[in-house]
Parts: C-alpha cells; structure tokens; sequence
C-alpha cells in the first residue's frame, strides 16, 4: 500500500473517523443498547455505516461533532432520550479515539520522511566528502609515486656514479702513474733518435778506415742493417707511446665525471674519445665509422655525456653476434643536436623492446652487466632536457638517437 | 498561514507551544481548555508516551462563529521539548500563525531556553516562516518554583526583544489566559489584513478575542 501523506492536520471525515472499527459489530453492539434499529450515518449523508436502509420517517437524529463540527448523525427509532445521547458521546470517542491515530500515524510518517531526507542529505554529503577525501589519497599516492621515482632515480645515479667514481680514481691513478714514464721514455727515444746519427757518422770512417779486423766485425754484426733498422724501430716505439699516452689523456676525460661540473665541449670529441676507450673492444668484432657532422659547443656535463657515448658504442659491440659494422652520426637538425648510433647486430625482440630502459633489466649473464646502463644513460640524457629514442628490427640492427637542446641556458638546469 | 475554506465557510488558525522539554506546554493547553469558554471547545487530544512526555503533539480546537456565519476554528499545538524530537517539532510548527514560547524560569534551564529558541528560529525558516513577522509571545513558566530568575533580569534580558513577555505558572493557572490573549492580540491584525476579519465577517480585534476567550463581551448571537 503506497503511504498517504496528507498531513497529520488535515480535515477527517466521519468514515476515516471510524475506519478502524467493525460496522456490523458496532451496529450489533448499538442496536441492542438503544434496543432498537441504528443507522450511523455522515453529515453530508454520502457515507453510511455497513450500508444501512433507511430509517423509518419518525427516526431520530443526534448529532456527532469531531473537532467542533458535526460530522455525521446517529439515527435512531426508539430509545430513550439519554441512552441516545450516550450512544452518541460513545461514538465521538471512538471517533476522537480514531483521529488519534489517524493524526499519529500521518505524524510518525512525516517524521520518518523528514527523518529519511535529512539522512539521504546527510549521506549525499558524506559521500561529496569521502570523493574528495579519496582524491586526495590517490593524489597523494600519485604524489608518492613521483616521489620514489624520483629517489629511485638518484638512487640509479649514485650507484652508477660511485661505480664511475671508483673507476675514475683508478685511472686517474694510472694515468698519473704512466705519464711519468712516458714522458721520460719519449724524451730517451728522442734521445737515442740523435744518437743514431752520431753512430752513422761514424759508420763510414769505420768502414773507409781500411782496418780489415774492424770492417769484419762490423759486417759481421751486419751494422748497416742495425744502423737502417734503428730509427724505424725507434719511430713506431715512438707512435707507441704517443698512443699510450692518448689512451691516458681520454682515461682522465672519463675519470672526470664525479666532477659533474658544466663545461663548454664539442660532443664530437667526447664520441671519439668513447671510441679510443672503446677502441680494443670495437675493433675485434666490427668496422667502426664515424660521420660526424659539425656541431656548435656545447655547456653540458661532458664526463656524463660521454659515458652515454660508450655505453651506447659498447652495447652495438655486444651486439655482434658475426662482424658487423657500427655507424656513428651526429649533426644538427630541427634546431636540436642528434646523435645516431646504428649497428648491424641482432637487434632487439619487439616483446622487450618497451622494457630496455627499465631499472636492473638486462638481457646479459647473472653478472656481466647491471641492467643499469640504459636507464642512466636516459636519466643523463633527461637531465640534459633531452631524449633519447630506440628502433630496432631483429636480425637487422638498432639505431639509438640522441636529441639534445642547442642552447641550455634557458631550459632546466639537470638533476645531474 | 491560516486555512481558508470557502465551501465549508470555516477559518483554521494554527497556534503553537514551543519550547524547551518539561518548561510546561501541555500544562499550558490543559489550563486553557479549563480556563476558556468559547462558543466551541474540543477535547484535549494528546499523543504522549508512558511517562507523560509528549510525543508528537498535544492538541486543543477552540472555535466560534462569525456574525457573517463563518467558523473560525483554532487549532492549540504543543511540540515535543525533547531534542530528538526536532523532525516532529518541525512539522507541527509548518503554517503555524503564532506561537507561544513557553521557557523555564529556573536558573538552571537558561541554556536549554536559548537552545530551544534559536532552534525555534532555525526550524521556523526551515518551514518558511518569516521569524521576523511571525507572532509570537514569550511565557516565562514555573514562576511559583524556588530559585527561579526574578522578573528583572528577565525582562533586562530580554529587552532589546520585540516580542511580549508574560510571566505565568501554568500549574496554578496564573498568566496561561494572559499569554494566550496576548498572542491573539499580535495575531488578529495579520488574520484580518488577509481575510478581511473586521470588514468582511464583523469581527473586531475586541471580539474576536472575547469571544475565543469567552468573556460575557462575546458572540452575540
């Protein structure tokens, strides 16, 4: 049954009055006190109790007030004048006793509805607050996240940087330790270099000399060759060492990178300092060429750059599963410095390609590489405001390109 | 507002007790049904629980006919003072036409007094009654118990207030009738802008209250 909502206030009428009570009953139980025919009847007479006839013309009618108005009439044929006005006052107080809960009733459900709406309103605002409550966690968790990235990230560096640290210590150790020796080592060669003409200008007195014991021995000990062959020896001795003495000069450049300070370098010579680094490596497993294109000079952290470079050049290297050919291009376009490395080597499975840059993922032996080398290639390359790009087609070969800004100075300064 | 209803030629005006639990509302009600003598007078009707709190309502009709043959019908409410009650307090005072704020004078109540007042004034605007026109009369209650406020610091308190003040002690009977007479004065003028009370149906501010009252000056008919 739906719920009425009238209003506990509103007008009753005599059949709402007395809906709750039985009509045959309360007929039964009237006519027998007035001892004659009752017909209880509303003050407009379009309700009838039990639906009773009509009483005889001669039937008597006595008001029924509820609420100061006369509601209906009770009609009688016989009884007594008091019995009939008890009756009466009977059923008013039924009837006060129906409006009662009529009005009871109508309250209670107003109240409930009151009652249900403030909740419903209450529940509406909780709800507006719990949304907010829960945008602001995953705000926070989204916060966090950053976060941790960000440590993560640091974390990476330090870690890679201490590794660099350490190895830059010892080579600049080792360095400093050859360049002595090499410096005296060339300064002998030179040396013996003016000796040998001094030699040579003995040679043709000893040999016009006409003393047969001397021009013997000498040819014995094939002097001609010795004095020929010398300074060829001594020149590549020489070569030797300048190469030596390179590989030191580049050593130090790699040693630098824990002095992340910023300096004013060309990159092409940070790549062919990565390519003497890396020069035994590259050489025994592909033909290394270089098209390097001019670039303006670059404000950057060139230790950290050059890093990039190399392990860029060493991952083409392990690459080669046969000899192969490892290009290296670099040039300006669109306003940007890029750099390609591209190399003729297996190539890498579209499944983990998304996955490369990714912290400790490696495709290397338990131990042979960290699985870090991408990921802090890229930080670098961020930290640079710049990025840096993989396209791979397997058995074919990978091609890395590295964009980076011309001019930083306007752009964010690295977290490097 | 009150309740006009031209085919059956009747006038409702809803009245209530408002105020604090226990400050004496429903004693209110009981001395005036003993006190008044209009043309017309109904029974109480009370809805109260057990131990004589009310639950929903008290109710009085008092009523008299117009020289013009209009009934005009009073409706008495109280609302249940308790707190939890405020859903039903809200629905009894909805078209209320005046209302009768019946406070403890004991010192002890005056925070439930002011509690019960403003909200009053909350549930009034929430029903969209207009605070500031509405009639009301302020019955200072339970005169006849000790330690209660004196008459001065009560009528200092509420003197910035435009509404009367009327002390009373229900239980005795003292100041119920005058509470009630006093509302009727604030209510008449606003029944009879809009209904034409004196022009249309010949009932003077005088009559109409003699007559809810039932001083001899009253219905002549």
């Amino acid at each position: 049954m739906e719920i009425r909502a009238r209003g506990y206030d509103s007008a009753l009428s005599l059949r709402e009055l007395l809906s709750g009570i039985s009509p045959a009953r309360l007929s039964a139980a009237l006519a027998i006190l007035l001892g004659g025919q009752v017909r209880v009847v509303s003050a407009d007479s379009a309700w009838v109790m039990g639906d009773t006839p009509p009483l005889a013309e001669n039937a008597r009618r006595l008001p029924l007030v509820h609420d100061l108005e006369t509601t209906g009439y009770l009609e009688i044929v016989a009884a007594d004048e008091a019995r009939a006005r008890a009756a009466a006052n009977l059923l008013e107080l039924l009837m006060q006793s129906g409006a009662r809960y009529f009005m009871a009733s109508e309250m209670h459900v107003e109240v409930v509805k009151a009652d249900y709406e403030e909740l419903q309103r209450r529940h509406v605002a909780l709800m507006a607050s719990e949304a907010r409550y829960r945008a602001l966690a995953e705000n926070l968790e989204e916060r966090v996240r950053e976060q941790v990235d960000t440590i993560e990230s640091a974390r990476r560096q330090l870690y890679q940087a201490e590794k660099l640290a350490s190895v830059g210590q010892l080579a600049a150790g080792v360095a400093h330790e050859i360049n002595n020796p090499i410096g005296f080592i060339r300064s002998n060669l030179s040396t013996a270099q003016s000796y040998i003409q001094k030699f040579r200008s003995v040679a043709e007195q000893v040999k016009s000399s006409g003393n047969a014991a001397l021009t013997g021995a000498w040819q014995a000990a094939n002097m001609d060759f010795v004095l020929e062959d010398f300074p060829s020896l001594l020149h590549e001795s020489m070569d030797g060492v300048d190469r030596v003495a390179r590989i030191v000069t580049d050593l130090k450049g790699f040693s630098n990178v824990d002095q992340a300070e910023e300096e004013i370098v060309d990159l092409n010579d940070c790549i062919r300092s990565a390519c003497n680094v890396a020069a035994h490596q590259v050489n025994s497993r592909a033909d290394l060429k270089l098209t390097l294109g001019e670039l303006p000079p670059l404000r950057c952290k060139a230790g950290h750059l050059s890093q990039v470079f190399l392990n860029l050049l060493l991952n083409a290297v392990q690459a080669m599963e046969k000899r192969g050919e490892i290009r290296i291009r670099s040039g300006v376009e669109n306003g940007r410095i890029v750099i390609r490395f591209s190399d003729t080597g297996c190539g890498i499975p579209p499944e983990i390609l998304p996955r490369i840059f990714d912290p400790f993922f490696t495709t290397q032996d338990v131990g042979s590489g960290t699985g870090l080398g991408l990921t802090v290639s890229r930080d670098i390359i961020t930290a640079h405001s710049g990025d840096i790009e993989v396209d791979s087609k397997l058995n074919v070969g990978t091609t890395f390109t590295i964009h980076l800004p011309l001019n930083r100075e306007n752009t964010q300064h690295g977290r490097l | 507002m009150a309740e006009l209803d031209e085919t059956t030629r009747k006038l409702t005006i809803k009245l209530v007790y408002y105020g604090p639990a226990m400050s004496g509302k429903t004693t209110n009600l009981m001395r005036l049904h003993d006190l008044l003598s209009p043309d017309l007078k109904g029974e109480i009707m009370t809805l109260e629980t057990q131990n004589d709190r009310t639950l929903f309502f008290d109710l009085l009709p008092l009523g008299f006919h117009t020289p013009s043959g209009w009934l005009v019908k009073f409706k008495l409410y109280t609302v249940p003072g308790q707190v939890v009650h405020d859903a039903t307090r809200k629905a009894v005072l909805s078209r209320a036409d005046g209302v009768v704020f019946v406070a403890d004078s004991q010192r002890s109540q005056g925070i439930n007094n002011s509690e019960s007042f403003q909200n009053l004034e909350d549930n009034a605007r929430r029903v969209g009654l207009d605070f500031g026109t509405l009639p009301i009369v302020v019955q200072f209650n339970k005169r006849d118990l000790p330690n209660v406020l004196s008459e001065e610091e009560i009528r200092g308190r509420w003197s910035a207030a435009p509404w009367p003040l009327v002390m009373a002690s229900a239980l005795t009977g003292t100041g119920v009738r005058e509470t009630f007479v006093k509302l009727l004065e604030a209510v008449y003028p606003l029944l009879d802008r809009s209904f034409s009370l004196s022009e249309k149906h010949g009932v003077s501010a005088k009559a109409f209250i003699d007559t809810v009252v039932g001083e001899q000056l009253g219905n002549p008919r």
